[in-house]
């Protein structure tokens, strides 16, 4: 082990032993006390003898190891400063309290004792400050608490408030930013930078960390930010790393296309024009990344929403009371998803408006499928925000309660089969920023109307730009193709299996026996029964417009004819599932054993062929 | 004898021990929520039951599974697996290379040449993505830019009861839960009429003898009874007994369950055996059958268009045509898992017009139900997975010629698809050898296809335990099973 490794090992010792040199401070402090109060107070002060003993070297010892700790860096340079200061002065203060104490100079020794508790209070929290970062101590204080401490610095009070204008709203520091504060900071900050990662600022990205830029301006792909939070969140390299809260689709798609722009961090949103579901999550953060806003602005309303196990009471009552399944999304998430088409025509508009009212902001999946909600009710659904997923199918709503839908900005597949929607409802949808899926069958919406809407989401200038770029490396990637002319080889002749054309018998409409068959105008068709054959083939064309409909296309050339109705060795009928291949022909036999003798010796049996059928 | 002595002769030692932990957990757990725990359990009874707490781990991405079980092994290298190469080799004797000294069965240990029997049947690519499918499939090749067509799944096992234990348990020996049971303990059941998971046997076309099929394979193992499968009948009603016995009114027929009820409650305060709250539960399930079924299998109101797409056959009851339109309509009702378990693809001889009978059998059916769930919207929150329980090889088993042949059993790799929720559609994934025996890139183990299953289900299958013998019992079982992220989408 070289030097530099010797420090890093005996730096990380440094929290372990800072904690001793505390508790021997306090229990200092603690027998100072009982000395004022107590007779015999000479005992008393010299029981501190042994504890200085003790306290001298490790307060040395955690004060070395704290420097060597130091060292390679990765911490906030300020707030390492003040506790380096503060820890050497503890570390000093501590020695004058050993030599004063020495010296029995019992009024010095307690000015020092004094003085080394009002530095180590302040050491202790930079200290704890570096590791757990700044407002670990305060995050979870309650409200008049906070209040007395002050707005807490944050990098969203350096650049003043998002603007909804698009002149004044900073792509970068109103939109992409807050998304770093809210999953990546944390690590990835002023007060720890893991990996040598910094994302607090935007030169972070391109500085990088451990393994290079964190991001290729102008391609996601390549992007080593992107990859690494676009792999399998049970990946070791997945980050934020699990466990950790982890950003949504929306806004890596959001931090997609900001790379893909070439990650600019001086654009107003006035100056680049985003796609809509991209402008609406820019927004949409900023919103809800400002929550240290005064209380009153709608940063409240983003509040995090408690997780859907911590709801457990209110669904069940809920589960009872409608008849209805309602299930968290996942475990750990504040989403459910809502099965209200169990309940059938039970689930009444007043049901959807006390689930709105109850579970409103949690509903990710909404199965409102054959209930008995109509138009009026589907207003309530604008309690439910963040909806993903939502089947309206088989109900009563027509086109006035699509309006309903138009706030729905994250709803990606709405079912609407089944319902008296017409065109006219569709024009609401083509505003729906991230609607993906839409399902009409056996709605009175024409294949017309369905195209019109398609092209409204797909002919925006940018999407137009990507297909002609696409279309230009398709046409050189045809440049790049070779193709070579063989010749066509004719096809080998295919047996037959067999296989008879229909399944349901044309007499009886009764499931087929496929080894109840006769052969019928080239083709073989099976039967229920032996009744049912001779039925038919007592009068074929009675029978023969049923066979038609049944006649399932055969595969290939399945249910070609053998060449022969009769065993050419044993004269017996043949059965057309035992079958050789033999000049070109099919033949069909009794059995296996007549298709081996015929196999072993074909000339011998040929000349007792029937004619084909 | 008197009732104390009954009492001295049933308490054996387990019993004891049994009972006395139960009560005291009870005693302490009463004390603490006891109005809670009183008011929870009636719910319980009313209501299907939910799913564990702390589930589903992740966001499903499907809420159904539609399982097609193809027992007796469909064979790989004439439906899915294209080798345009073996045509050269017909009849030539298949490398020792290629076998690598591959544990036979019985079948064929003893024959003295393995000659490759390449597929009679043409091959074609179909759809957007091109897929090369058998002329056997004309109707699932129309889909296939849905399904994601896995080339290398492979197992260990040789023989169909083990193979089909393991794929559907996770275990060659019997005795585990299976998938459906599973899913059903792990998620809970979202219908109030219908049991969470439904088996239905359909009739096959092949030869008559087929391998049996065994309750293990929809079995809840050593999870509680109410987990289990529960099958609807070929022939016949589907549930026998729906009907109350004449002089016995509905009315009646519930005073009576009830009167039951409380006796099966007194049993359980009594002895604590989770058996009886699964008695009690299939009771009440049972009356509610007598509704749903009927309801479900009258096929009155679907249009003559729906009943097309699944085939001529689907109006007749047990065949596969008409388990797949009663899947659809199962699924539609909140059911969580169907399994349809269609028998005999055991091609050892006859393989052509065999494997001809059984496609047709299922080809039609296959896409109605795909097209059928993607046109209600179903599709993309319903997992279909199709397959057997292992391959076919390709040398021939018995006598071989250019128009018949047979296969024997090939654990090594095998074709299985799935379409649906959470799976990227159009997609090949893992590629064989050119004899298709053994797999040269991607493979995927029957355990990493449970995985990735419960994975599409919202299910993290190391966390969906349940302890027995003294092990957090799981699907997937103790040795390494990874998702296949590569086919989702």
């Amino acid at each position: 082990m070289s030097a530099a490794d010797w420090s890093l090992f005996l730096g990380r010792f440094h929290p372990l032993l800072v904690h001793l040199p505390i508790g021997l401070v306090i229990a200092l402090v603690f027998l100072e006390l009982v000395a004022t109060f107590r007779p015999r107070r000479a005992v008393v002060r010299a029981a501190a003898g042994p504890l200085l003993v003790l306290l001298v070297p490790t307060t040395l010892a955690a004060a070395l190891c704290g420097w060597l700790l130091a060292a390679p860096g990765g911490y906030d340079a300020a707030l390492l400063q003040k506790h380096r200061f503060t820890g050497l002065a503890v570390a000093v203060l501590t020695c004058l309290m050993a030599l004063a104490h020495s010296l029995r100079r019992s009024g010095l020794y307690r000015f020092f004792l004094v003085a080394c508790c009002a530095v180590l209070v302040p050491a202790s929290h930079y200290g704890g400050s570096l590791t757990h970062g700044r407002d670990y101590l305060t995050r979870y204080a309650p409200a008049w608490w906070k209040a007395w401490l002050g707005p807490r610095p944050s990098a969203a009070a350096d650049v003043g408030p998002a603007s909804t204008d698009p002149a004044a709203f900073d792509i970068y520091l109103h939109g992409i930013q807050p998304v770093f504060d809210r999953y990546c900071v944390s690590c990835h900050g002023s007060e720890k930078a893991r990996g040598g990662l910094r994302l607090d600022h935007a030169a972070g990205l391109w500085i990088g960390g451990d393994s290079g830029p964190a991001i290729a301006p102008g391609q996601p792909d390549a992007s080593l930010l992107l990859q690494r939070m676009r792999l399998p969140l049970d990946h070791d390299d997945h980050m934020p790393p699990e466990g950790k809260p982890q950003p949504e689709p929306a806004d890596l798609d959001l931090l997609a296309w900001w790379i893909g722009a070439g990650a600019p961090t001086n654009r107003t949103l006035a100056e680049l024009t985003p796609p809509e579901p991209i402008r609406q999550r820019l927004l949409r953060t900023s919103v809800s990344t400002s929550r240290e806003a005064a209380p009153g602005t709608p940063a409240q309303a983003a509040a995090p929403l408690p997780s859907a196990e911590s709801l457990r009471p209110r669904i069940e009552a809920l589960v009872a009371e409608l008849g209805i399944a309602i299930t968290p999304l996942a475990s750990e998430d504040p989403w459910l998803q809502v099965n209200a088409a169990v309940a059938g025509p039970r689930f009444t508009d007043a049901a959807l408006g006390r689930l709105a009212a109850e579970l409103g902001p949690h509903i990710r999946w909404l199965d409102l499928s054959g209930t008995a909600i109509t138009d009026a009710g589907l207003a309530a659904l604008a309690a439910m925000p963040r909806l993903e997923r939502l089947q309206l199918d088989r109900t009563g709503i027509t086109d006035a309660g699509l309006a309903a839908l138009r706030g729905l900005a994250e709803l990606e597949s709405l079912n609407l089969y089944g319902t008296a929607i017409t065109e006219t409802g569709l024009t609401v949808l083509a505003e729906l920023p991230r609607l993906r899926r839409l399902y009409l069958w056996q709605t009175r919406v024409r294949p017309e109307a369905v195209q019109a809407l398609q092209q409204a989401r797909t002919q925006r200038p940018e999407l137009q730009a990507w297909q002609r770029e696409l279309e230009q490396l398709q046409a050189r990637l045809e440049q790049a193709r070779l193709t070579v002319e063989l010749g066509t080889e004719p096809d080998p002749p295919l047996p037959a299996p067999g296989v008879p054309i229909n399944t349901i018998c044309p007499v009886s409409d009764k499931l087929a026996d496929p080894t109840r068959t006769v052969w019928h105008e080239g083709q073989l068709v099976a039967f229920c029964c032996t009744n049912c054959i001779a039925a038919f083939q007592k009068d074929p064309a009675r029978y023969t417009p049923r066979l038609a409909q049944l006649a399932n296309p055969p595969p290939g050339q399945l249910g070609k004819l053998p060449a022969n109705r009769n065993c050419p060795v044993s004269g017996q009928p043949a059965k057309p599932e035992v079958t050789a291949v033999h000049g070109g022909r099919l033949i069909a036999f009794c059995c296996t054993d007549c298709r081996a003798k015929f196999l072993a010796d074909p000339a011998r049996y040929l000349a007792r062929l029937d004619p084909p059928p | 004898m008197t009732p104390w002595i009954e009492f001295a002769q049933r308490m054996t030692r387990r019993a004891f021990f049994k009972s006395t932990g139960l009560a005291a957990g009870r005693i302490a757990l009463a004390t603490l929520m006891l109005p809670e725990l009183l008011r929870g359990a009636d719910k319980l009874q009313a209501r299907a039951h939910p799913g564990l707490p702390g589930l589903p781990h992740f966001k499903p991405r499907a809420r159904h599974l539609i399982y097609l079980f193809m027992n007796g092994a469909p064979s790989q290298i004439d439906l899915w697996d294209y080798k345009p190469r073996l045509q050269e080799l017909y009849d030539t004797e298949l490398p020792d290379s290629v076998r690598q000294g591959q544990r036979l069965t019985t079948m064929t240990s003893g024959q003295k040449r393995f000659p490759v029997a390449p597929s009679i049947f043409k091959f074609a690519r179909h759809g957007k993505s091109g897929i090369w499918v058998s002329e056997l499939l004309p109707y699932t090749a129309q889909v296939v830019d849905e399904l994601a067509v896995i080339k290398t799944v492979h197992t260990e096992a040789i023989n169909h009861d083990p193979a089909a234990t393991y794929l559907l348990t996770g275990s060659q020996i019997p005795g585990r839960p299976s998938l459906g049971a599973w899913i059903s303990y792990g998620l809970g059941s979202e219908s109030e009429n219908l049991p969470a998971f439904v088996v239905m046997t359909p009739r096959w076309s092949s030869k008559r003898d087929a391998q049996a099929l065994y309750q293990r394979l929809w079995g809840s193992g050593f999870l509680p009874a109410r987990y289990q499968g529960v099958p609807l009948r070929a022939v016949g009603d589907p549930v026998l007994f729906l009907n109350n016995p004449g002089g016995v009114d509905a009315a009646a027929r519930r005073t009576m369950l009830d009167g039951l009820a409380r006796l099966n409650q007194m049993a359980y305060e009594r002895s604590g055996d989770p058996e009886i709250q699964t008695r009690i539960a299939q009771y009440e399930m049972a009356f509610r059958l007598q509704t749903s079924i009927p309801e479900l299998t009258d096929l009155e109101n679907e249009p003559r268009s729906v009943l097309d797409l699944y085939g001529p056959e689907v109006t007749v009851p047990g065949t596969f045509a008409a388990s797949c339109l009663l899947a659809r309509r199962l699924v539609e009702r909140g059911v969580r898992v169907v399994q349809i378990l269609h028998r005999e693809w055991d091609t050892h001889e006859n393989l052509p017009r065999d494997l001809s009978l059984q496609c047709r059998d299922i080809d039609r059916a296959c896409r109605g139900l795909i097209l059928d769930l993607k046109q209600r919207g179903l599709l993309e929150e319903t997992l279909v997975v199709w397959g057997g329980e292992f391959g076919r090889t390709v040398y021939c088993q018995g006598e071989l010629t250019r128009t018949n042949y047979g296969r024997d059993h090939h654990p090594r790799c095998f074709t299985m698809w799935m379409a649906g929720g959470g799976v990227r559609g159009g997609l090949v994934y893992g590629e064989t050898d050119d004899f298709s025996y053994n797999i040269v890139r991607d493979p995927v183990h029957i355990r990493d296809l449970n995985a990735t299953i419960l994975y599409c289900m919202g299910i993290d299958h190391r966390r969906l335990t349940y302890r027995f013998q003294g092990l957090d019992q799981r699907l997937t079982g103790t040795e390494e099973a990874r998702v296949i992220h590569g086919i989702l989408s």
